[in-house]
C-alpha cells in the first residue's frame, strides 16, 4: 500500500510539474499598470504638465490632428501668426484654462474657422483629471500654468462632468457606419469618398486591399501592423477604440470598410 | 449577531488603510490561495450533490441498490468537504477584510444585503445536507425514499442559489453597471439586483454549474481509483472500478458541453468591453490559451486511454481495439493543431523573420477555423470511443440492426465531413462569417451525438450479451489515467480562474475601483502557474486527507459486531 501511495503521489506531482514547467518556458508577459495621476490637493504644476504632455503626445491621440496644420489648428507651434496655444489663449475673455477645458469637452463651442468639426468629446477617452492635465500642458506652451487641484475638484462635481473615477466613457448608440466614423473622428485621418486627410490609409477601397480581420485588428490594436507607406505616422492612432465602440458597432464599421472595394 | 459581525468587518474596512501585507506570499498571494482553494472545495460540494441525486434517482427507478450505495458514498465525502469549504471561505473573508479593507468596504456598501442572505442560506444548506446524509438509512424505502430524494434535490437548489449570489459579486468586479463610482456607489436608479445581474453573471452561472459537475465527477472518480488500487478483495475492486467508470463518464460527458458555455461567456465579455475581450484573447494573455489547449489535449487523451483500456474487461470489445491507434493519431494531430498559436507577441526581429505576426505555414493552423475543426474532431473521436466501449459486449437482435449501424456510421461520416468542409471553407470567407461557422460545426457534432445515441438506445434493446463486463479486472495503469484527469481538471480550474480574474488587470472593479497597491501588476503566466500549482497541491492534499478520514469512519462502522444471525460486514461503503 505504501508503494501505491508513492506512485499516486508521484503521478499527481509529475502532472502538476509538467504544466508548471510549460507555463515557465512560454514568453513571460506581465500586464503593466499605467502610471496613475496623483492630482490631490498638493499637486504641482510640473506634475500636471508632465502628465498632460504624456497624454497629448501618446494615449490621447491629440497629435493625430493638432500639428499637421490641415485638420486642426497647431497648438505646439504658431497658428495664424498668434503664437503657440499658451501664448494665444491668454487673450480669451473667459480665461485660458476655462477656454481650453470647454474646448475639450464641447469641441463645437469654439470651432476655428477653416477646420472641420471632427474633434471628439475628450470625456469619451479621458478622465476629468487627465483632461485638466492636458489643459495644464497646453497652458505651459508659451503661457503660465494656472490649473490647480481646485479646478479638478470643482469640475468633477459639476452635473455635466464625467465620473472622476475613470469610469468607462459613454458610448454613442448609433449604428450608422458613416456617423460612427464621423463621431469617432476617424475621417480626420482616413479619407472617405475623397473627404478627410491622408494621415492613415484611405477608407476608400480598403476592402480590396486588406481583409476584414486585418481591419478589425487595426482598429483595436493600431500598432499591431503598420500599413506600408504609413510608418511615419505609427503611434498616432489612439488604441482606445476597442473600448469606445461596442462589439456590434465595431463589426458594423469593419463590415462597412471591408465592403468598400 | 450576523449583522454585528458584518458591521465590525465594515468598520475594519473603513479604518482608512487601503492595503495590508502578508508574510512570505504577500497580500495578493494570500488572497489568491484562499480564494482558489475555497473555490475548488465549493465546486466539489456543489458538483457532487448533482450526481448524488442523479445516481440515487437511477437507483430508485431502476431498483438497483448499487446506485444507492454509490450515491451515499458520494454524500459521505460531502460532509467532510463542507467543513473545509466553510473554513476556507472564512479564511478568504478575513484575508479580504485585513488585506484589502477599502475594496471590501466598497463591496459591502453595494452587496451587504446579499451577503446576509448568502450566510443564512449556507446554514440552511448545511442542515439539509446533514438530514440528507444521516437520514439515508432511516428513509430507505417507499414514499419516505422519495422524500429523501427530495432533500437531495433541495440541497442542489440551495447550493445553486448560494453560488449564484457569490457569482454576482465576482462578476460585478468584471462588468459593473455603467456609471458606478467608488465615491457614490451605484448610480441613481440602479439597484443591488442590477449589480448582481450584470452582463457576465448568467454566463458565469451556467459555466460554473457545468464545470462543477465535471469537477465533482473527476474527483469522485479519483477517489474510486485510489480505493481500487487499495482494494483487497475482488468485490471491492469491482465496486470501485464501476464507481470510477461512472465518475469519469459523468465528468467527460459534461465536459464536452463546457466549451459552449465558455463561448457565451467570452461573447458577453467582448460585448461589455472590447478592451477586456482583446486583453483576454489577443493581449498579454494570448499564451494562456495555448497552455489551456495543452491541458485539454491531455484530458482527451487520458479519457480515451481509460476507455480503451477498459475494453480489455469487456468480452467482445477486443474487435474494436485495432481502430484505437488511428483514433489516437486523430487525437494527437488535432491536439497539435489546437495548440498552434495564432498571432502572438514577438520581437521586431521575430516578426521580420516570420514576415508578419503569423508564421507563414503554422499560422494557418492557428486560425479559429483550424482550431474549431480540431476540437470538434476530438469530441467526435471521444464519443466514438465511448460508443465502442458501450457496444463492446453486445450483439443487437433487432431486425434493423445492420441498417441502424450503417445509419450511425453515416451520421459520423456526414458530420465529420461537414465539420471538415466548414473548417476549410472558413479560410475563404470574411471573419464574421467564419465565426458563425463554429456554431454550425458544434451543431453538427451535437446532432451526431444525439442522433447516434438515440438510435443506439433502440438498437440495443433486447440485445444479446457476449459476456458480462468483468468489473475489477482493470490494469492499474488505467486508474492512473483517472488521476491524471482529476489533477488536470483541478489545474485547469486554477488556470481559468487566473484568466477570469487577470483580465481585470489593475482594476479591483473594472474601470470603477483601481488597484493602487504595489502588487497591481497582473503577473506573467510563470508566476501564475506557480500559484496555481500551489493551490492544487493544497487542495488535493486536503482532499486526500478527507478521503482518508472517510476510510477511517468506514472501517469503524465495519468493525462493529453484526447483530446475531446476520453476517459480519467485510467492507463498508
Amino acid at each position: 500500500m505504501f508503494l501505491t501511495n508513492i506512485k499516486v503521489l508521484a503521478v499527481g506531482l509529475a502532472v502538476i510539474a509538467f504544466y508548471t514547467i510549460i507555463a515557465q518556458v512560454i514568453p513571460q508577459l506581465e500586464s503593466e499598470v499605467p502610471e496613475a495621476l496623483d492630482l490631490s490637493a498638493g499637486v504641482t504644476p510640473e506634475v500636471l504638465v508632465t502628465a498632460g504632455e504624456d497624454l497629448f503626445m501618446g494615449g490621447a491621440g491629440c497629435t493625430s490632428c493638432h500639428g499637421l496644420g490641415t485638420r486642426a489648428p497647431n497648438l505646439r507651434t504658431d497658428h495664424a501668426g498668434e503664437g503657440t496655444i499658451g501664448e494665444r489663449c491668454g487673450s480669451r475673455e473667459q480665461g485660458c484654462k476655462e477656454y481650453l477645458y470647454e474646448s475639450m469637452i464641447d469641441p463645437g463651442a469654439y470651432l476655428i474657422e477653416g477646420f472641420p468639426p471632427i474633434m471628439p468629446d475628450a470625456r469619451r477617452q479621458l478622465s476629468n483629471e487627465q483632461i485638466w492635465a492636458v489643459v495644464a500642458y497646453l497652458e505651459s506652451l508659451g503661457g503660465e500654468v494656472t490649473v490647480t487641484a481646485d479646478d479638478i475638484g470643482a469640475s468633477a462635481s459639476a452635473p455635466s462632468a464625467p465620473a472622476s473615477s475613470g469610469a468607462a466613457p459613454a458610448r454613442t448608440a448609433t449604428t450608422d457606419p458613416v456617423q460612427l466614423l464621423t463621431e469617432n473622428a476617424c475621417i480626420g485621418c482616413h479619407q472617405l469618398e475623397g473627404a478627410g486627410a491622408p494621415v492613415g490609409p484611405a477608407f476608400d477601397g480598403m476592402g480590396s486591399r486588406i481583409s476584414a480581420d486585418r481591419i478589425r485588428t487595426g482598429i483595436i490594436d493600431p500598432e499591431a501592423e503598420i500599413a506600408e507607406g504609413y510608418e511615419a505616422f505609427a503611434g498616432m492612432m489612439p488604441a482606445t477604440f476597442g473600448d469606445q465602440l461596442s462589439a456590434a458597432q465595431l463589426e458594423i464599421i469593419v463590415q462597412f470598410l471591408a465592403a468598400r472595394q | 449577531m450576523m449583522i454585528d459581525f458584518l458591521t465590525l468587518l465594515q468598520a475594519a474596512a473603513e479604518a482608512g488603510r487601503s492595503y495590508g501585507d502578508f508574510p512570505a506570499v504577500g497580500g495578493r498571494g494570500a488572497v489568491w490561495i484562499a480564494a482558489e482553494v475555497h473555490l475548488m472545495f465549493a465546486a466539489f460540494v456543489l458538483g457532487v450533490p448533482m450526481f448524488a441525486v442523479i445516481t440515487e434517482l437511477i437507483g430508485i427507478v431502476g431498483k438497483d441498490e448499487r446506485y444507492d450505495k454509490l450515491s451515499k458514498e458520494f454524500t459521505r465525502l460531502l460532509v467532510f468537504a463542507y467543513s473545509a469549504t466553510a473554513l476556507w471561505g472564512g479564511m478568504l473573508l478575513f484575508l479580504l477584510t485585513t488585506l484589502y479593507p477599502a475594496f471590501w468596504g466598497h463591496m459591502a456598501d453595494i452587496f451587504s444585503m446579499s451577503m446576509w442572505i448568502y450566510a443564512g442560506l449556507f446554514f440552511v444548506e448545511s442542515f439539509t445536507l446533514y438530514l440528507y446524509y444521516y437520514g439515508w438509512d432511516r428513509w430507505k424505502s417507499g414514499r419516505a425514499k422519495w422524500g429523501h430524494w427530495g432533500l437531495g434535490l433541495l440541497l442542489n437548489v440551495w447550493g445553486t442559489i448560494v453560488m449564484f449570489i457569490a457569482n454576482g459579486w465576482l462578476t460585478y468586479m468584471m462588468s459593473p453597471p455603467e456609471g458606478t463610482t467608488v465615491a457614490e456607489g451605484l448610480p441613481d436608479g440602479v439597484t443591488m439586483w442590477n449589480a448582481i445581474a450584470n452582463a457576465t453573471w448568467m454566463p458565469i452561472n451556467i459555466h460554473r454549474l457545468i464545470a462543477n459537475a465535471v469537477f465533482g465527477g473527476s474527483i469522485v472518480a479519483a477517489y474510486a481509483a485510489y480505493r481500487f488500487l487499495a482494494a483487497k478483495t475482488p468485490e471491492e475492486k469491482a465496486h470501485y472500478d464501476w464507481m470510477g467508470y461512472v465518475g469519469t463518464f459523468i465528468a467527460i460527458a459534461t465536459f464536452v458541453v463546457l466549451p459552449f458555455a465558455g463561448y457565451w461567456l467570452g461573447r458577453e465579455m467582448y460585448e461589455y468591453s472590447q478592451q477586456m475581450g482583446v486583453t483576454m484573447m489577443g493581449g498579454f494573455m494570448s499564451w494562456l490559451w495555448i497552455v489551456q489547449a495543452i491541458l485539454i489535449g491531455v484530458l482527451f487523451l487520458a479519457a480515451n486511454y481509460y476507455l480503451w483500456t477498459g475494453m480489455g474487461r469487456i468480452p467482445g470489445a477486443e474487435r474494436f481495439l485495432p481502430y484505437t491507434k488511428w483514433m489516437l493519431l486523430v487525437l494527437i494531430v488535432c491536439w497539435i493543431v489546437w495548440g498552434t498559436p495564432n498571432t502572438m507577441i514577438a520581437s521586431r526581429d521575430e516578426f521580420a523573420a516570420m514576415g508578419g505576426s503569423r508564421h507563414p505555414f503554422l499560422g494557418v493552423l492557428g486560425l479559429m477555423s483550424g482550431k474549431n475543426t480540431a476540437v470538434n474532431f476530438m469530441i467526435l473521436t471521444t464519443f466514438l470511443s465511448f460508443l465502442m466501449y458501450r457496444r463492446g459486449n453486445r450483439i443487437p437482435t433487432v431486425t434493423w440492426a445492420k441498417a441502424g449501424t450503417l445509419t450511425q456510421g453515416a451520421m459520423f461520416v456526414l458530420s465529420s465531413a461537414y465539420v471538415l468542409w466548414l473548417g476549410i471553407y472558413g479560410y475563404f470567407v470574411p471573419t464574421i462569417t467564419r465565426i458563425s461557422y463554429s456554431v454550425y460545426q458544434v451543431a453538427a457534432v451535437l446532432a451526431c451525438i444525439i442522433g447516434v445515441w438515440a438510435i443506439d438506445i433502440f438498437l440495443m434493446r433486447g440485445s444479446q450479451s457476449r459476456g458480462e463486463i468483468r468489473w475489477g479486472e482493470m490494469p492499474d495503469r488505467s486508474q492512473y489515467a483517472i488521476f491524471v484527469l482529476a489533477v488536470t481538471f483541478t489545474w485547469l480550474m486554477g488556470l481559468m480562474g487566473f484568466a477570469r480574474s487577470g483580465i481585470r488587470q489593475h482594476w479591483h472593479v473594472w474601470e470603477v475601483m483601481r488597484d493602487t497597491s504595489d502588487r497591481a501588476v497582473t503577473p506573467a503566466l510563470g508566476y501564475a502557474a506557480n500559484m496555481i500549482s500551489l493551490t492544487v497541491v493544497i487542495f488535493l492534499g486536503l482532499v486526500a486527507f478527507i478521503f482518508w478520514l472517510g476510510g477511517l469512519a468506514e472501517r469503524a462502522v465495519s468493525k462493529k459486531p453484526a447483530p446475531i444471525g446476520q453476517p459480519q460486514a467485510v467492507t463498508g461503503g
